[in-house]
């Protein structure tokens, strides 16, 4: 590793840019439509909600833990935010910032009770995302309440050929990589996924950074629910369910370490094109909801298999 | 023979005090909230749910107790049950055919957990993570997502026979136990296990090949998996693309609420068992107190993070 390390970039970025161009080779040569900007514009609009909570998983691996109530927390969010508002629709203002408040309080009892009861990450966030889901089930067993028509703006809206929601995922994207690299807080997230007990000893608090990053995961998770509100326009029971899982492949993928510590948002950004241009063009080339799974299934397990082999030799 | 638990002898007491109170606590409760649960046909009622869980759970109790976690058992069930009705047979004979295919590919699946675990460093979650995603997409290229298919009719009887009014499926599962425990207490493998799941870089160094062990574990797993979702087919009676799900959750909730460390090294199959049985309990106890199912959700998130809360502390001690 001595020659790589003249190069400041992180090698996994460059094997997911890598991958990432493969597939835009490949797109281009297999499928006429693949290649227009409307169609990589469409692509970018439906990224959005696996960026959202991709971003939230990203930093809460970072600090070393990982977040299995996403799915509840999206589900969750549109059926309280369509619910209200379909009560009483001056609330559509005063919700979407209120979703997001919801979102970031469910990922600061997560945090909380991961760091008050010692109990592993996987378990803490497996129990409060079954406990919502219980309760968003209780609540409703089919996609229930409403939003007034123009909030389908954040979902479908464009600025010029640019989708709304790609954009803010994008900004969101944007703000967490510079957080992560340019400010102390931002820096101590690595310090804290690298190893809490010297986190601490070297004078940062690493409770507290372990309860932003689980806070402004449930933030940014919620914030995939109120997209999925604007596209569909109501709360659905089962529309987080597949995140929980699949927000943590652009993850990986992307080169974030699961333990902590290691790891760029910028990378599962890519992780999250890599994955949506993949599904993207194999739906152009007719190939089966089916085989997507399988070929899911062996990109996690080359990334993986790769950055760890490549981690062990330092 | 008891030196692998010595490491935690103050937490031994609670452990076995702890589980059988907790049953008991919930037989009582649910005898007198609906005095006919205790009916012979209610208790068979529910050890005839509680099997395939438990089984599954024996398995998912070897691979945690080596620092694992293995997130494939529901995917594999089903494409278990899949396999198990393409023969389309009909004449029980070949009942033992197709267990012996269905748990040498189980084993297979186990085998391949395993090697990504340990051969090429993948963390557990993650390398069953997409182990369950290549079955599930596998199992619906085959199926094209509507299994056809018939099994022949001794399916039915071992999910949901009796033999002395005992279930069939629990005999088998009371079978397993026994075998697995004798393994996992009584055998020089069993001890490897605890070491292993201990510090596996310690094993290492007293010459336990922890790959081996680790490996094995995960075979173990996937195994029990592919012999549960055998019986649970014969019990569900028709074959689905998701046979078993949620299976995978509630294994490794089971065996949290048992008192086996995900942190691995600690914990026994008496433990894992009682998991299963306390949550089957709990999910009977919703339904005689008229909640709706969706309660169970509830209650089972608010247990495990409460159950796996205590044994932290106690170990903490």
């Amino acid at each position: 590793m001595a020659a790589g390390r003249r190069f400041r970039v992180d090698p996994s970025l460059v094997i997911v840019t890598v991958l990432l161009v493969a597939v835009l080779i490949a797109g281009f040569t297999l499928s006429e439509r693949f290649g227009t900007l409307r169609n990589l514009m469409n692509v970018l609009e439906q990224a959005a909600a696996l960026g959202f909570v991709s971003l939230g998983q990203s930093l809460v691996v970072l600090v070393g833990g990982i977040d299995l109530s996403v799915g509840a927390v999206v589900t969750a969010s549109t059926v309280l935010m369509a619910a209200v508002v379909e009560m009483n629709p001056a609330w559509m203002v005063p919700m979407i910032p209120g979703v997001l408040a919801f979102g970031a309080f469910i990922g600061f009892i997560n945090g909380f009770l991961v760091l008050r009861t010692g109990v592993h990450p996987l378990i803490v966030t497996l129990g409060t995302g079954s406990v919502l889901n219980g309760l968003v089930l209780l609540y409703t067993l089919q996609p229930t309440g409403g939003v007034p028509y123009w909030f389908e703006e954040f979902a479908y809206g464009r600025i010029g050929p640019v989708p709304v929601a790609g954009l803010v995922m994008l900004v969101c994207f944007g703000f967490v990589w510079f957080f992560l690299k340019y400010t102390a807080m931002g820096r101590s997230f690595y310090a804290v996924g690298g190893g809490e007990e010297s986190a601490r000893l070297s004078g940062i608090d690493s409770n507290r950074v372990i309860l932003i990053a689980y806070t402004a995961c449930g933030f940014f998770v919620a914030l995939a629910g109120a997209y999925f509100v604007s596209r569909t326009g109501v709360g659905d029971p089962r529309v987080g369910e597949p995140f929980t899982l699949a927000s943590i492949t652009p993850v990986i993928v992307g080169g974030i370490l699961l333990g902590g510590g290691k790891g760029n948002v910028l990378g599962a950004l890519l992780g999250v094109f890599l994955i949506s241009l993949i599904n993207n063009l194999l739906n152009y080339m007719d190939v089966s909801t089916f085989i997507q799974w399988i070929v899911q299934g062996l990109i996690i397990l080359v990334a993986v298999s790769v950055y760890v082999n490549r981690e062990r030799k330092l | 023979m008891s030196e692998p638990a010595s490491k935690s002898t103050a937490l031994v007491p609670v452990k076995r005090l702890a589980l059988p109170a907790a049953m008991l606590a919930l037989v009582g409760f649910a005898a007198v909230l609906q005095p006919s649960f205790l009916s012979p046909s209610n208790l068979q009622d529910i050890l005839t749910q509680a099997a395939p869980l438990g089984i599954v759970v024996l398995g998912q109790a070897f691979v945690v107790l080596v620092r694992g976690l293995d997130l494939s058992v529901a995917s594999l069930m089903a494409t278990v049950a899949v396999i198990a009705t393409a023969f389309n047979a009909t004449d029980d004979a070949m009942i033992p055919v197709i267990f012996a295919v269905a748990i040498g590919f189980s084993a297979l699946v186990g085998l391949t957990n395993g090697l990504l675990v340990t051969k090429r460093n993948v963390s557990p979650f993650l390398a069953t993570l997409a182990i369950m995603i290549v079955l599930q997409g596998l199992r619906f290229y085959y199926t094209q997502g509507a299994p056809a298919g018939s099994l022949p009719s001794g399916f039915r009887f071992l999910g949901t026979g009796r033999i002395a009014g005992i279930p069939v499926n629990m005999i088998a599962f009371a079978v397993l136990f026994v075998v697995l425990g004798w393994l996992l207490h009584k055998s020089a493998f069993g001890r490897k296990v605890y070491i292993t799941g201990g510090n596996p870089v310690s094993a290492d160094l007293v010459g336990i090949r922890s790959d081996r062990v680790t490996i094995l574990c995960y075979v173990i797993c996937s195994v029990m998996a592919g012999i549960a979702g055998l019986f649970l087919v014969g019990f569900v009676g028709t074959v689905d693309n998701w046979v078993g799900r949620g299976y995978e959750l509630d294994s490794i909730v089971a065996v949290v609420i048992g008192g086996v460390a995900l942190s691995g090294g600690t914990g026994t199959l008496w433990g894992a068992a009682s998991g299963a049985l306390i949550l089957i309990l709990l999910f009977n106890i919703v339904i005689i107190l008229g909640l709706p199912v969706q309660a169970q959700l509830i209650i089972k998130g608010i247990i495990i993070i409460f159950a796996a809360a205590l044994f932290a502390r106690a170990r903490a001690q």
